[in-house]
């Protein structure tokens, strides 16, 4: 995809907070109009439910935090991804291979949890690569590679999974067939910490993995702003003539900012399946994991330390979400959010357009006089 | 013989949904605008066609009149979706924002909204709408005697009035997009938008019609989808708007290659269904559920004829680039 | 009073911070071909597009057949018989040339198209005018000069008949021009009236009636043809005096620092080669200035010698090391008279680590990431260096020193200092960075297009001491200038370009700007062994 189309996916500066928080705003309002429509009795219930949910109780506030987390790290992929100019909507697939190796390593081969999560982060690198690699070398459409992708990873993973009997639930005790084994019974050492955050926060499935991902939105962080490494990648993001007039590889960093990205989704696959709370189910589906990556990352402008709190946005309004039920269906959440990723890409555009349109009229000038001639001339000595 | 029969079939039935939605992409991306939200726009169009369905199931008018109820069910489809499409539209047109954004939040609203409203309607857990069998046309409907012939066993396995309809679609157009003014100012603005404005064709508008176009065509698109799948809706195309992009961009975004681009498809993926009934296909008996290694089939050969046939392929080349009028 | 088919009369058209032209009266007969000449800058291309529609004046009118009309568009000026032939084509490449032609006035029966009727008028257009093509042609692959005829028909087809032509034979042959010329005149004959922007002065001589003169957005005045000469007309558009010296003292040169032989790079607008077998070379001491009117091969000959682009043919060697060298195709001599006749084509951060600095001459394109901030542009060719970073962590201090030093130096202004983004910096302001960039890097060739375009007097004056300075130093500096006051007055010598050749080697002391003139015109060309130096 050309440069122009790029152009909106990169934002400036501090007024772009703002206009997340307006996407935001006018998300939850939409919301509230829904809920009335829907059943305007219990709508105000609700309506508060989603607002305050979160903070009600230690156990809703850790849920909030150890869902954030792999939202955090599919909040940094595609972010990351967009960072340097690329959409990375093959967030899902890298995701769910980096699932599967942090699983087939905590249940077949018994590894410890920090292993099994470095695995994640290796699986989801080699699924990033396919996309970019395709794209240079024979340039198939890097949208259609990774949508292709996501399947092929799930079935794979699921296919892998079914031929070997120790990952199943079945091998372990458990009565499923179609999922992997509860990890609690299958290798408790490859389950996420807990450091006793459990029982501080009253919750059966608060761990460490909040702070795993905030490390990695550090290190995205660092990457991006204090490296020369991301100093090339958002110049080849941002400008690919000028990193090519500066001598930067600019093929060779869209290979790697697309490793980086699937490594950080793969991470958040490991950290979701390793915390206990699920197991890996053989669907038939994608995991809408990976595309929740896109509203986070789109509402933090792709900055790693905002994708911390917008990622936390996100889990927030989706346990008050589990609490509006039964009144409410919990994919009105799905609805605000999906509201909140056309107004932020509205939003950006505003920007765009003003300063484009500054732009051009700087350009025209230029255009129109090549050099301005200078009224009086002095004497040069 | 009923196997082939009944695969034959069933290739047809899912070649159909894949046939339109990628020939509404192909309206949309010709026109300049890359049109990501074909899932969301599959799924609006079978959400509202099933929900009129049932309600016509419900009023009587459909068991005693089916295929005029079929009719208008298709219409309201197309409708629903070509209005959805609007959204994207707007974002793309008017708004000049990344088509590929604006795609995605239409793809995650479909979905939600298809099951916040279901749930209003029909009430708690029940998110799914049956599609009630008068539907479908069988060999009462055309008042033909039942036997069991190949011919009988292949045309009425699955036979619904979408597939009648796909293929005046079909024909249709491709006529439009290479025989008419409209299609040729249409494809103008996919190529070179400043040319097609130079010479007064209003790119701004035929940009919307071809999103509007690819709203109609997915919308029924999800309606056959959703026929082909089963009885009932459920909120989701799992997948097929993005195959149906696969499509098209296999089809190097031209009518007759599309076809066959969708009927290459609909065979692996049944194929890849059946495959423990085929007699001839490998069985892999040592691989447990190795009805995975088929069911990735699809997507293994879509990618590996992808590489083989990019070199070539062509997009329309102003694709994805907001129009704007005042750069010269 | 229709005398007169168009009259454009006291037209003023702004841009933010610049007048393009400036209270400017043109009048087209009817029947007559009236070129438009005069530097770029000079706001030809804007008159133009007033004319069509496509910008609208501040202040003036505009008549046609002696009644005023209000142009806000092609559509309009279509509808008033007005056509353009743009400079860039209009062309969809994938559609034939009828369906080019016809395109927003398709003939049609309930909107199904019926081209048989259209292809006789446009056959029959071709054969009158002697316009070949081939109706049935994808646009793709068929010569420019033949795209051209396309777009002429385009403008037949819809019974135009003022036709204006933005500098069209820029991407002909010498035959194709002729050609051009021949129908030119046959549309005169038929009362036709054209208007055409131009450069060069042979063909104004050539071909047309009358010819108005623009300078710096000014009108200087409108000719007959058959009444003047080419060193007039010459004179009229770049005439001025030089109105201001740089103190240069003389310098020793030293080496050869930058040499160029055989370069051939082609043109990715057309057919013909951009740069045709161009040979120089550039001392060190000595300011080298590549002098012309723009699109005459001098971006593409910078973007080979700078990397950007690939030549197919030639040599360059820097400070003694080859840079570039790919041996033409065809050769005559059998294989074992190639010797090391593998490709060499150095990596642009190579070249720059040989000591290769490059002024860009699109700086928003090239020159800076205009997303980053002034201090990270500063850094953009030296952020790799153990100065700035250390084991791949940017060294923030240390830029943000260097950058303020920069700002300081060069006078760089800016709202927030080295953290301003350099999206919203000025023009002039976004060069003089670039500028102190590649400058402070101590290059030993420098080569600079465009340095000074939008700034102001005292910029330009501290950027020609530079220039002068690093030259004093010892240096190399490859001037690209479309300013003949700068070419005048930095360069130790000037190097005239044309239609991508070399016509013309001059020492700045012994020659005018009206001879500079009439080379960059293409009326003079200087013998072969003249040019290579």
């Amino acid at each position: 995809m050309g440069e122009q189309k790029k152009r909106s996916l990169r934002i400036p500066g501090s007024t772009s907070i703002l206009a997340s928080l307006i996407s935001i705003g006018v998300g939850l309002i939409v919301g509230l109009v829904l809920l009335y429509v829907l059943n305007a009795k219990a709508a105000g219930g609700a309506f508060i439910s989603l607002i305050t949910t979160g903070f009600r109780s230690s156990d809703k506030f850790a849920k909030v935090l150890y869902q954030a987390a792999p939202l955090i790290m599919t909040g940094l992929s595609v972010g990351f991804a967009f960072k340097t100019g690329l959409f990375n909507i093959g967030a899902t697939g890298q995701y769910t291979i980096g699932a599967a190796f942090a699983l087939i390593g905590a249940i077949q081969f018994q590894l410890p949890w920090y292993v099994c999560l470095l695995l994640a982060l290796i699986g989801g690198a080699i699924w990033g690569i396919f996309p970019g690699l395709f794209k240079a070398l024979f340039n198939v459409n890097e949208v259609i590679t990774s949508i292709m992708f996501n399947w092929i990873a799930m079935f794979a993973v699921n296919l892998t999974i079914n031929n070997l009997p120790m990952m199943l639930a079945k091998y372990w005790g458990g009565a499923q067939m179609d999922r992997t084994a509860n990890l609690a019974d299958a290798n408790p050492g490859a389950l996420i910490p807990r450091l006793g955050l459990d029982v501080l926060m009253k919750s059966n499935y608060m761990n460490i993995s909040i702070f795993i991902a905030i490390a990695f939105a550090l290190i995205a962080w660092i990457i991006l702003s204090k490296t020369t490494f991301g100093y090339e990648l958002k110049a080849c993001g941002y400008n690919r003539n000028a990193s090519v007039y500066a001598g930067i590889n600019a093929k060779r960093n869209i290979v790697l900012s697309m490793v980086i990205s699937g490594a950080f989704a793969g991470v958040g696959g490991g950290l979701y399946f390793l915390a206990g709370t699920g197991q890996y189910t053989l669907l038939k589906q994608l995991l809408t994991a990976g595309f929740n990556g896109i509203p986070v990352a789109l509402l933090a402008t792709s900055n790693p330390i905002g994708t911390i709190f917008s990622a936390f946005f996100v889990s927030y309004i989706q346990v008050g979400g589990d609490a509006m039920q039964p009144d409410f269906v919990k994919e009105i959440i799905d609805i605000i959010i999906s509201v909140i990723i056309y107004l932020a890409a509205f939003a950006l555009l505003t920007r765009e357009l003003l300063t484009r349109g500054k732009q051009r009229r700087q350009d025209a000038a230029l255009e129109a006089a090549a050099a301005p001639a200078p009224e009086a001339k002095d004497e040069v000595k | 013989m009923n196997i082939l029969a009944d695969i034959l079939s069933a290739t047809i039935v899912f070649m159909i949904p894949l046939l339109l939605v990628a020939l509404g992409g192909m309206f949309s991306e010709r026109s300049g605008v890359v049109n990501i939200a074909l899932e969301g726009i599959m799924i609006i169009g079978a959400l509202f066609s099933c929900l009129f369905l049932r309600y016509m199931d419900a009023s009587g008018f459909g068991p005693a009149h089916p295929q005029w109820a079929m009719f208008f069910a298709i219409l309201v489809a197309g409708l629903t979706g070509a209005i959805f499409s609007l959204l994207l539209a707007f974002a793309s047109v008017n708004l000049k924002a990344d088509q590929t954004i604006g795609g995605t939040a239409l793809n995650m609203l479909a979905p939600a909204f298809a099951i916040v409203l279901t749930w209003a309607i029909q009430g708690q857990g029940q998110t799914t709408i049956l599609i009630p069998t008068w539907a479908r046309i069988t060999q009462e409907t055309l008042g033909i005697p039942v036997k069991d012939t190949f011919l009988q066993a292949f045309v009425f396995k699955s036979f619904y009035q979408t597939s009648i309809w796909a293929v005046f679609i079909f024909i249709i157009a491709s006529i439009v997009l290479y025989k008419t003014r409209f299609g040729l100012r249409l494809r103008a603005c996919g190529e070179h938008p400043q040319a097609a404005d130079s010479v007064g064709v209003n790119v701004y508008r035929m940009r919307y019609s071809g999103v509007f176009i690819s709203g109609l065509l997915g919308g029924i698109g999800g309606l056959a989808y959703t026929l082909a799948a089963g009885s009932a809706f459920q909120s989701t195309v799992a997948g097929y708007g993005f195959l149906a992009l696969a499509v098209m961009i296999f089809g190097n975004w031209k009518p007759l290659n599309i076809l066959g681009a969708s009927l290459f498809f609909a065979l692996f993926k049944i194929l890849g269904s059946y495959s423990g009934s085929i007699p001839f296909l490998p069985k892999f008996d040592n691989i447990k559920a190795s009805e995975y290694i088929y069911l990735m089939l699809p997507y293994i050969v879509t990618m590996i004829v992808l590489i083989l046939t990019s070199k070539k392929s062509r997009a329309p080349k102003a694709e994805g680039i907001p129009y704007d009028k005042g750069r010269r | 009073m229709n005398e007169y088919v168009i009259e454009m009369l006291n037209i003023t058209k702004e841009f933010p911070g610049i007048r393009a032209n400036d209270d400017i009266t043109l009048r087209l007969r009817r029947g007559e071909i009236h070129a438009l000449l005069g530097e770029n800058g000079a706001g030809k291309s804007t008159l133009m597009s007033v004319l069509f529609g496509l910008y609208q004046p501040e202040k003036g009118t505009i008549k046609k057949d002696g009644e005023i009309v209000h142009i806000k568009g092609p559509n309009e000026a279509n509808a008033l018989n007005i056509g353009m032939v743009h400079q860039h084509f209009k062309l969809v490449e994938v559609f034939t040339v009828l369906e080019n032609i016809i395109l927003g006035v398709e003939p049609n029966k309930f909107g199904f198209l019926e081209k048989k009727e259209a292809r006789k008028k446009v056959v029959a257009l071709s054969e009158r005018y002697g316009l070949k093509i081939d109706p049935d042609a994808l646009i793709e692959n068929i010569s420019v000069g033949m795209q051209q005829r396309v777009e002429i028909l385009k403008m037949l087809y819809r019974d135009n008949d003022i036709l204006i032509f933005d500098e069209p034979t820029a991407v002909l042959t010498p035959q194709e021009i002729d050609e051009l010329m021949q129908i030119m005149r046959s549309f005169a004959a038929e009362g036709k009236s054209i208007l055409f922007i131009t450069h060069k002065l042979n063909e104004i001589m050539a071909v047309a009636d009358r010819c108005t003169v623009l300078r710096k957005g000014k009108c200087i005045g409108t000719v007959d043809v058959k009444d003047t000469d080419k060193a007039s007309l010459s004179r009229m558009m770049v005439g001025r005096d030089v109105e201001f010296e740089v103190t240069k003292g003389e310098t020793k040169l030293g080496d050869t620092v930058l040499e160029v032989k055989n370069l051939t790079v082609p043109s990715k607008l057309h057919k013909n080669n951009a740069v045709k077998d161009v040979s120089f070379r550039v001392r060190a001491g000595e300011i080298v200035c590549l002098a012309g009117i723009e699109g005459n091969g001098q971006t593409e000959c910078v973007y080979a010698l700078t990397g950007l682009e690939k030549p197919s043919a030639g040599e360059v060697s820097l400070m003694g090391n080859p840079i570039v060298f790919v041996a033409p195709k065809r050769e005559k001599q059998p294989a074992s008279a190639l010797k090391g006749a593998k490709t060499v084509l150095m990596p642009i951060r190579q070249r720059s680590k040989l000591g290769m600095s490059h002024i860009p001459e699109d700086r928003q394109k090239f020159g800076l990431v205009l997303d980053y901030s002034l201090e990270e542009n500063l850094v953009l060719q030296r952020y790799w260096e153990p100065t700035f970073q250390k084991n791949g962590f940017i060294r923030k201090q240390d830029v943000r020193q260097y950058a303020e030093k920069l700002i300081k130096q060069y006078d760089i202004r800016s709202g927030q200092g080295p953290i301003t983004s350099a999206r919203s910096m000025s023009g002039g302001n976004q060069q003089k960075a670039i500028v102190a960039r590649e400058m402070d890097k101590n290059p030993n060739l420098l080569v600079a297009v465009q340095p000074t375009r939008g700034l102001d007097v005292g910029a330009i004056e501290y950027i020609h001491k530079q220039l002068v300075a690093a030259r004093d130093n010892g240096k190399a500096v490859f001037l690209v200038s479309l300013e003949l006051d700068e070419v005048m007055n930095v360069s130790d010598r000037i190097l005239v370009m044309y239609e991508g050749e070399i016509v013309g080697e001059f020492d700045p002391k012994k020659t005018t700007v009206e001879e500079l003139g009439l080379y960059m015109a293409g009326a003079k060309k200087q013998a072969a062994e003249r040019t290579v130096h």
